[in-house]
């Protein structure tokens, strides 16, 4: 387990410099002067050349580089060149917002997903099953921009329970009140994820002998479904709701746009338009740490729930 | 004894609903993901220059709600002399004036420093404005005097409350430095109360405002860059004021929203096509010319919408100080496009590249003068890219057909210079947005700008303007208006026609009717 831990943590360092180092080169490669752009379109050459120089554009790549990366290993990822403030900081504040737009979709997404799979599964091929399949699909082919939008023109439009700037914190009603639409659009999406893997899963699972041995020895169904099939099922689903969490950090870019809620996806635009290369810099690393983390997260999820899985 | 029930059961009425109250909080709404820099001599976008100039006074102001510089009165100062050969300025300070968050009386020094902070290119996007500007000087507490290297047209627009003009207080911008643009201290009529990024700035009123105090509490001025999103928060009730997305469409949906006044503002954005004199096929005057023929200008304005946008009139934008309303554009006929097509040696056509921006409003543009420009035999050849692409792009001289929309302060010279004259000729050094190499009036722009005879300067600048549509440096199409939408029941105070500041104006006058 040790060796394992030790291992990922190296592989993911490796994974994380390689990161650093293409967008690093990407951000630069796109064309666009932040200099120009932060000081707007009536700004003299001289004025521009003198930010450029305060901002250290005017230095070589390789020096750019080097300032670079020895700032990352001091733990230093630079400031905005938008807002002054340090990019970290910038980041970590509205990381809480994407992660528990991120984190309530995922659970809405299992909540509603892991049963309607299973259920799909028992009644395979009945009505149920194909209600549940279409959709499903449904779902999926939703881009989520759509969905929110549809949101809003029925839950806070024709009907005003929601505010459409769900941006609100402080007491729990507004909590409630802000997370509500945006979560539901994005856990739609994650649901029929979830119940499509489930689903097939399940098939795949209630097939095996030791399902029909349990019926024969007259294990009641529900017991049968719950605890002896649906947790051999697990893997395949712990694995998507894994992979797809990378995904719906992606999506909520979408949905914090939609909805006017801060985030990373809100940040990542504003840095994108306005070229703050250390912004970007610092926000793909913070996309990678997720991603390299969820990652291990999963491969350690997959030893807990099925105690054959050795990780070695 | 009824009288009395009635009274009580009014009174307990008043308590019960505080909402029936009339309103003291006006939310904003804005078409950007987050605040740039919230420095008045730095700000250039819109979203940023409508904000500040809420917070921020001139030495003269241009009188809300307008933009012409006819309508300038007095600001910080209270009145201002110059000798007559325009080179020397007296302003006279207004005494009493507090700057924000107990940052003291303004007075002189702090008007002159503000004045040297905006021409410094360290401090300041605007330094060019003030290129003129030979020294500022402080005499005592309330007399300011400007000394001008030479005369300046229009020289009061340049200390109205926009861009470096904006008049901020000296100990606050030296304590803060680089941090003044985290809290930025004015004297206008709301102060900077709360940031919070990609959400909202927060101002509040200013009770020590010169005017008197403001009739409103506060302002949110909320980032919502999805037009839809911003779009159905107004329309939810969540938001008093919105930036409109700019075209005809929203117009015609938003004006169908009960209680609601859609206003088409002042300044129009000029969009023109600057072409690029110096490259081939556009270095031949026929083809130039022959892309100014094939532009059908009223077609333009019918598709775009005659409510939101009208005809240009001339290589710089319409209402402007100097400009000819009547310039000699050329009128729109194919078949003599046609003919100086083949005349120049391209009897098939011909196609010309253009890089431009992906941003709505003026892609719809572009592609419309493709199709215009296809009946003449052009073919357009557009590359699309994204925004801050385009700006790198046409500034290193890699399209040779520059589509930009722009408004300046509306004096012509500030336009000619930028784009016509010979020195704002993009990639060089004293590179500002010259994309067509344009040279053909420099003596006129240049002549202008120092004459002191006010009929002869509007002559020099009528030439300057025949000289460059006679040459094509740039075939002007069609003005923008700034479209903002807000609820019938907020009175600004003001009748609205226009702002400098391209947002509405919002003073210690704007106030809730209900």
């Amino acid at each position: 387990m040790t060796t394992f831990l030790i291992r990922r943590l190296a592989f993911a360092c490796v994974t994380l410099l390689a990161v650093l180092t293409l967008v690093f080169v990407l951000v630069r490669i796109v064309p666009g002067d932040p200099a120009q752009l932060i000081l707007g379109d009536q700004a003299s050459r001289e004025a521009i050349e003198a930010l450029r120089h305060r901002l250290g554009l005017d230095l070589t790549l390789t020096q750019q580089y080097t300032v670079f990366l020895l700032g990352a290993l001091r733990g230093d990822w630079g400031v905005s060149m938008v807002s002054g403030q340090p990019v970290i900081g910038e980041v970590l504040r509205v990381l809480p917002w994407t992660i528990e737009l991120t984190l309530v979709s995922l659970l809405l997404g299992i909540l509603l997903g892991v049963p309607a799979g299973v259920y799909a599964a028992i009644h395979r091929n009945r009505f149920v099953d194909y209600a549940v399949r279409i959709s499903s699909l449904l779902g999926l082919s939703f881009p989520p921009f759509v969905s929110a939008i549809i949101l809003l023109l029925i839950f806070a439009i024709a009907l005003p329970w929601f505010p459409v700037i769900s941006a609100r914190s402080g007491s729990a009603l507004a909590w409630y009140q802000s997370i509500t639409l945006p979560a539901v659009s994005l856990g739609l999406i994650s649901a029929a994820y979830v119940t499509r893997v489930t689903r097939s899963a399940m098939l795949e699972v209630l097939s095996e002998d030791y399902v029909r041995t349990a019926r024969a020895k007259g294990v009641p169904w529900n017991v049968v479904i719950w605890r002896h099939a649906l947790r051999n099922a697990l893997i395949p689903i712990i694995t998507v709701v894994g992979l797809y969490l990378g995904i719906l950090i992606g999506n909520s870019v979408l949905t914090e746009i939609v909805f006017s809620r801060p985030g990373l996806g809100k940040l990542l635009i504003g840095a994108l338009n306005q070229r703050d290369y250390p912004m970007l810099q610092g926000m793909m690393v913070i996309y990678t740490l997720i991603v390299v983390l969820v990652n291990l997260l999963t491969d350690l999820a997959y030893g807990f729930v099925d105690p054959r899985v050795k990780l070695k | 004894m009824k009288k009395l029930i009635f009274g009580i059961v009014c009174a307990a009425l008043m308590f019960a609903f505080p909402a029936l109250a009339q309103k003291k909080s006006l939310v904003v709404g804005m078409g950007s993901a987050d605040a740039g820099k919230l420095d008045p001599h730095i700000a250039s976008t819109t979203p940023d220059k409508g904000l500040l100039s809420w917070m921020f006074n001139g030495l003269v102001r241009v009188r809300p709600g307008r933009i012409s510089p006819e309508f300038i009165e007095p600001d910080l100062a209270e009145s201002w002399t110059s000798n007559p050969a325009g080179t020397e300025w007296t302003f006279k300070i207004r005494a009493g004036v507090q700057c924000h968050h107990g940052y003291g009386e303004f007075t002189a020094d702090d008007a002159a420093y503000s004045i040297k902070r905006a021409s410094n290119k360290a401090t300041s996007s605007y330094s060019n404005d003030f290129n003129a500007v030979d020294k500022v000087e402080a005499i005592g507490k309330s007399t300011l005097k400007i000394t001008l290297k030479n005369p300046v047209a229009g020289f009061l627009g340049y200390v109205a409350n926009v861009n470096g003009g904006n008049m901020v207080c000296k100990k606050a911008a030296e304590e803060m430095g680089e941090n003044f643009s985290k809290k930025p201290i004015g004297t206008g009529p709301f102060m900077f109360a709360e940031y919070q990024p990609q959400q909202f700035v927060k101002l509040v009123a200013n009770k020590q405002y010169f005017r008197g105090a403001p009739l409103i509490d506060d302002i949110t001025y909320r980032y919502i860059p999805a037009d839809s999103s911003r779009d159905l928060a107004f329309q939810s009730g969540e938001l008093d004021m919105i930036y409109g997305k700019q075209d005809q469409t929203w117009v015609d949906r938003t004006s169908k929203l009960p209680g609601v006044k859609v206003v088409a503002m002042e300044p129009g954005e000029l969009s023109e096509l600057y072409l690029n004199v110096t490259v081939k096929p556009l270095d031949d005057i026929r083809v130039r010319q022959a892309i100014a023929y094939a532009i059908d200008r009223k077609a333009i304005v019918a598709f775009k919408g005659a409510g939101t946008s009208r005809e240009a009139v001339s290589v710089i934008p319409s209402g402007y100080l100097g400009t000819d309303q009547k310039a000699p554009l050329f009128p729109y006929d194919v078949a003599k496009a046609k003919a100086l097509l083949a005349e120049a040696g391209y009897p098939n056509g011909v196609t010309i590249k253009t890089i431009h921006t992906t941003l709505t409003g003026m892609q719809t543009l572009i592609e419309a003068v493709q199709a215009q420009l296809k009946k003449a035999g052009i073919n357009l050849d557009i590359e699309l890219v994204e925004h801050a692409t385009f700006h790198a792009q046409i500034r290193k001289d890699l399209s040779p057909l520059v589509h930009y929309q722009a408004g300046r302060f509306p004096v012509a010279d500030v336009y000619l210079t930028q784009f016509f004259d010979s020195r704002s000729i993009v990639n060089t050094p004293t590179a500002v947005t010259n994309f067509s190499h344009c040279n053909v009036a420099d003596e006129e722009i240049r002549g202008a700008r120092v004459s002191t005879d006010p009929v002869k300067q509007l002559a020099l600048w009528k030439t300057a303007q025949e000289k460059i549509a006679k040459a094509v440096c740039g075939v002007p199409v069609y003005e923008q208006l700034q479209l903002w939408a807000w609820k019938d029941s907020l009175d600004l105070g003001y009748e609205v026609q226009g702002s400098l500041n391209l947002s509405p104006p919002v003073t210690e006058k704007t106030r809730f009717t209900k």
